[in-house]
C-alpha cells in the first residue's frame, strides 16, 4: 500500500503541467539523438546539465534527463533498421534482421515492433522497478569482477555465434574486435598501449566511431558499386504496420525481451548490450525455425529491442537505491541530482520521496508519449527508403561526420571513421560479418579488466571464476553452449541448432 | 520539422565543441570560459566543476561551460589545455590530481605539469579515506594489519585508478606496515566504491564524496584518513598516523590552472572570481553537500602548495621504491 500512496503522490507531481511538458521535451530531444547517428544520450544530458540549473525543482530536472536517456533506446532502433547504422551498442543486434526486413520492404513491420515492444518492456520495466526496486537492488551488487568476467564471455560466445556465416570468420572478426579494443590505455597498469606516439589514440578508438564507420559508411561504399539503381535499400515501402502474424510470432519475444533485458540490465556497466545479445539468442534457440534469423526474422528485432528498453528502465534501479550509477547516462543524471542537493541512494525514498516516485510516475507517462510518437513516425521514417541515394549518402555521411566529431572534438575521429568506412567495405567484400566485431570491441574492456581484477583478488588462480557461484553457473552456460556449437558443427548442421 | 530541430541541435553541439576563434580586444572576459574536466562525467572532479559553474554567472558577466575530456587517467584533457591559446579563454578545473601530483613521479609526462601550468586557486582538498565493507570483521586499521600478519595473506583493495592518489597511499600504508596490499584499480571510483560495497574485495580507498554516502547506507566503516590532519568531512575517523602507521598525503588536490603564458591580469580575475564563489553561503552549502570541504587558496599560495606537494609525494615514491609495473 506504501507503493500505492507513494505513486499516487508520484503521479500528482509528475502531471503537472510543467513536469508534462518536460518529460515531452525529454521524449522528443530522446527521439531526435536517438535517430541521429554519434549523438548519444549521455553527450546530450551533459550537454543540457548547464539548463537543468535554471530548472528549480529536482524532480522537473531529472524528468526532462531520464526522458532523454529512454527516449533515446526508442530511436535508437530506427537507423538500425533503415539504414544499418546502429548509433549504439545495445542496437547493434537489431541490424543483423531488421535491415534484412528493410531490404526486403518490410521497414515498417520492423519499426512499428521496435516502437511497440520499447513500450511494452519500458513500462513492464517500470511496474517492475515499482514493484521490486528495494528488494532486487542488491542483485547490482553480487556482481564482482569474476561474475562481469564470465558474463561477459558469455556475451562474447553469443556475439560470435549470432552470425548465420562461417564460425571461422566470426572468430577472426572477433578477434580483431577485441585487438581494435586493446588500443589505449591499459585499464589496469595505466600503460598506453598501440599508441605509436599517437595522442588521439592515448584514448583509443571510440564505439560510435567504429560502429558508424563500419556500419553506415561501409554500407554507403558498398551502395555505391550499384549506386546507378539510386536506392540504398529499396523503394518498396511496404505494408506500414505489423500484421496479426507478425504480432503473433513477436508478443512472446517481447515477453521474453523483457524479462531478460529487466534483469541483466540492473548489473552496472554493459548490461543493455549483454542482454539485446542474450534476447537474440534466446529467440534464435526457442524459434521453430531458426534457419530466418538473419533473414529477416521479426523475432530478432522484437526480442533484442524489448531487452534494451527493459534495461533502461531497470538501469535506474541501483541509481535511485544504491546511488551508484551504472552507465554513462545515469552518471551524468546522478550528477544533476548531487548538484541539486539530492543525494541518490537507500535514503532517496525516504528523504526525497518526490523525487522516487515523481521520475518513476513521469517514465509511466514518457513511455506513453514515446509510443503516441513513435508510432506515426513510423510511417515517415519509412519514407526514407524512397530518398535517392545520391541525396540521403552524403547526408548520412555529414551526419556520421558531425557526431564522430562530437564526441571528444577531435577531428583524427573524422579520419578513424573514414578509415573503418573502407575496412567495412572491404569486410563486407569479404562476406565478414560485422557484429562479433563491434560487439568484441565493446565487450573487450569488460572482459580483460574483469578478468585481470580478478586475478588480482584470487593472488593469480583461475579458480576464482568456478568458486564463486554465479560465475560458475554462467562459465558451465558458457561450456555448455561452446559443447553445443562443437557437436552441431560435428553433424554439419547449423550453427546454435542442436 | 523534426529533421530541421535535429540538425539545429547538432550544429550547436558543434558550435559548442568548436573552440571560438580569437576576438578582437575587449576587456576579459569577453566570451564564455571553457573549462575543462579531463574526468568523466559524474566524478567528484566533475560535480564539483558543475557547481562552481553553477554558482560562476553569479559573480561574472560570462559563464564558464564545463566541457568533460576524459581519458588517459586525465591526461589527454590537460594536455589539452596546456596546448591550448593562453588567453584566460580556456582553463583547467582539477588541476592537483594525481596525474599532476604522483604520475610525474612514476612515468615520463608529454608536459611539465608544474611548468606549463599556471595556478589560479585551490577550491578543495579530496582525501583518501581506506574504508571497509559494514559486515568486515575489520575495524581499525591494526585489525588489517594484525590480520594480515597473522594469517601472511594479501589484503585485496579496492583503487579507482593504477598510480592514482587512491592508490598510492594504500600501497604506501601496505611498505610502511609491512604488509602486503595487492590494489586491485577500477575504471574509476564508483566502479570501486560498488565492487567493494559488494563485498568482493576487503579494503578500499576513496574520496569522502565517494563514500560518505555509503557509510550513511550502513555499507561502509571508515577505518582511516590518510591526511596530515583529520579531514573535516569525517572529523570522527582517525589519522593513519594516529594510527601508528606513518603515512600521510595529500590526497586529491582540485584547483583551477590556466595554459602558461596567461595575462597576469586574467589570473587575477579568475582567481578573484573563485574566491567570491567559495565564500557564496549557496556554493558553501551545495559543496557540504556533496562531501567536499572547501579548501581555498589563492594563485601564489596554492603555487607554492602544489609544489610542495608535488616533492612530499615524489619522496614517498622513493623512500618506499614505489613503480608502475
Amino acid at each position: 500500500m506504501e507503493i500505492f500512496s507513494g505513486l499516487i503522490n508520484g503521479f500528482s507531481i509528475a502531471l503537472t503541467p510543467v513536469n508534462v511538458l518536460f518529460a515531452f521535451i525529454g521524449a522528443i530531444l530522446g527521439t531526435a539523438v536517438g535517430v541521429l547517428p554519434g549523438l548519444g544520450p549521455a553527450a546530450t544530458i551533459a550537454l543540457l546539465l548547464p539548463a537543468t540549473y535554471a530548472i528549480s525543482s529536482p524532480v522537473t530536472a531529472i524528468i526532462l534527463m531520464a526522458g532523454i536517456f529512454y527516449g533515446s533506446q526508442y530511436g535508437g532502433s530506427t537507423t538500425s533498421i533503415l539504414l544499418n547504422l546502429p548509433g549504439e551498442a545495445s542496437s547493434v543486434v537489431t541490424c543483423i534482421d531488421g535491415y534484412k526486413m528493410a531490404q526486403k520492404g518490410r521497414a515498417g513491420a520492423a519499426l512499428g515492433i521496435a516502437a511497440i515492444g520499447s513500450f511494452v518492456a519500458g513500462t513492464i520495466g517500470i511496474v517492475g522497478m515499482t514493484l521490486f526496486a528495494p528488494k532486487i537492488a542488491g542483485f547490482a551488487l553480487s556482481f564482482g569482477p569474476p561474475e562481469k568476467f564470465s558474463l561477459a564471455m558469455v556475451g562474447l560466445l553469443m556475439a560470435v555465434t549470432l552470425s548465420s556465416g562461417s564460425v571461422v570468420k566470426g572468430l577472426i572478426m572477433m578477434a580483431l574486435g577485441l585487438l581494435l579494443a586493446s588500443v589505449g590505455l591499459d585499464p589496469i597498469s595505466g600503460k598506453t598501449r598501440f599508441a605509436f606516439g599517437v595522442i588521439e589514440l592515448q584514448g583509443g578508438f571510440d564505439f560510435v566511431t567504429l560502429a558508424m564507420g563500419v556500419f553506415g559508411l561501409g554500407e554507403i561504399f558498398t551502395g555505391l558499386e550499384s549506386a546507378a539503381k539510386s536506392e540504398i535499400v529499396t523503394t518498396k515501402v511496404g505494408q506500414v504496420w505489423p500484421t496479426m502474424k507478425d504480432w503473433v510470432a513477436s508478443r512472446m519475444a517481447i515477453l521474453r525481451g523483457t524479462l531478460i533485458g529487466f534483469f541483466i540490465g540492473i548489473i552496472p556497466g554493459g548490461g543493455a548490450v549483454i542482454s539485446s545479445l542474450v534476447s537474440y539468442a534466446v529467440e534464435k534457440r526457442v524459434s521453430k525455425r531458426p534457419e530466418e534469423f538473419g533473414q529477416g526474422a521479426i523475432e530478432g528485432v522484437a526480442g533484442p529491442e524489448s531487452a534494451n528498453n527493459a534495461a533502461s528502465s531497470s538501469s535506474f534501479i541501483p541509481l535511485l537505491t544504491l546511488g551508484i550509477p551504472g552507465n554513462a547516462s545515469i552518471a551524468m543524471i546522478f550528477a544533476a541530482l548531487m548538484i541539486k542537493g539530492v543525494t541518490p541512494g537507500p535514503f532517496l525514498i525516504q528523504e526525497h520521496p518526490e523525487v522516487f516516485w515523481g521520475v518513476i510516475a513521469s517514465m509511466y507517462i514518457g513511455n506513453v508519449m514515446l509510443l503516441v510518437l513513435n508510432l506515426p513516425l513510423v510511417g515517415l521514417w519509412v519514407q526514407l527508403v524512397r530518398v535517392p541515394f545520391g541525396i540521403l549518402a552524403p547526408v548520412i555521411i555529414l551526419f556520421t561526420a558531425i557526431g564522430s566529431y562530437s564526441i571528444q572534438g577531435q577531428v583524427f575521429d573524422i579520419y578513424s571513421l573514414i578509415g573503418f568506412g573502407l575496412f567495412g567495405y572491404l569486410l563486407r567484400k569479404l562476406k565478414f560479418e560485422l557484429g562479433p566485431l563491434v560487439l568484441a570491441f565493446v565487450l573487450g574492456p569488460m572482459i580483460e579488466g574483469s578478468m585481470r581484477r580478478s586475478l588480482l583478488i584470487s593472488g593469480g588462480s583461475f579458480m576464482i571464476f568456478v568458486t564463486h557461484p554465479i560465475s560458475m553457473a554462467l562459465i558451465g552456460l558458457f561450456a555448455l553452449l561452446v559443447l553445443g556449437q562443437v557437436l552441431a558443427m560435428f553433424r554439419k548442421k547449423p550453427l546454435l541448432e542442436t | 520539422m523534426k529533421r530541421t530541430v535535429t540538425v539545429l541541435a547538432a550544429l550547436l553541439f558543434t558550435a559548442l565543441m568548436l573552440p571560438a576563434a580569437s576576438m578582437a580586444e575587449e576587456a576579459y572576459p569577453a566570451k564564455p570560459i571553457t573549462g575543462i574536466v579531463p574526468m568523466a562525467a559524474g566524478g567528484s572532479t566533475d560535480l564539483l566543476a558543475r557547481t562552481v559553474e553553477r554558482f560562476w554567472t553569479k559573480y561574472s558577466k560570462q559563464p564558464l561551460v564545463v566541457v568533460n575530456k576524459p581519458g588517459g587517467g586525465g591526461v589527454v584533457g590537460t594536455e589539452g589545455v596546456v596546448r591550448s591559446r593562453p588567453d584566460g579563454y580556456t582553463l583547467y578545473l582539477g588541476y592537483g590530481s594525481g596525474h599532476d601530483v604522483v604520475m610525474p613521479s612514476l612515468q615520463k609526462m608529454p608536459y611539465d605539469p608544474l611548468k606549463d601550468l599556471v595556478p589560479v586557486a585551490r577550491l578543495s582538498i579530496h582525501s583518501v579515506v581506506i574504508v571497509t565493507g559494514a559486515n568486515s570483521p575489520f575495524n581499525s586499521i591494526k585489525d588489517v594489519v594484525a590480520w594480515s600478519k597473522k594469517e601472511g595473506k594479501p589484503v585485496t583493495t579496492a583503487v579507482s585508478v593504477k598510480a592514482g592518489a587512491v592508490d598510492l597511499a594504500l600501497t604506501s600504508f601496505g611498505k610502511a606496515a609491512g604488509i602486503n596490499i595487492v590494489t586491485v584499480p577500477f575504471s574509476g571510483g564508483a566502479e570501486a566504491t560498488t565492487a567493494l560495497a559488494g563485498g568482493h574485495l576487503m579494503i578500499g580507498g576513496g574520496h569522502p564524496s565517494e563514500i560518505i554516502p555509503h557509510i550513511k547506507a550502513g555499507r561502509f566503516k571508515a577505518l582511516a584518513v590518510a591526511l596530515p590532519q583529520r579531514d573535516p568531512t569525517l572529523p570522527d575517523v582517525p589519522t593513519l598516523r594516529e594510527q601508528g602507521i606513518d603515512v600521510a598525503t595529500w590526497g586529491s588536490i582540485k584547483g583551477v590552472a590556466a595554459p602558461a603564458g596567461t595575462p597576469k591580469e586574467v589570473i587575477e580575475y579568475l582567481e578573484g572570481t573563485l574566491k567570491k564563489v567559495c565564500s557564496d553561503p549557496e556554493f558553501v552549502k551545495a559543496m557540504a553537500n556533496m562531501n567536499q570541504p572547501i579548501m581555498y587558496q589563492g594563485s601564489e599560495e596554492f603555487g607554492k602548495f602544489i609544489q610542495q606537494a608535488t616533492a612530499d609525494y615524489l619522496e614517498i615514491i622513493k623512500r618506499l621504491n614505489i613503480t608502475i609495473n
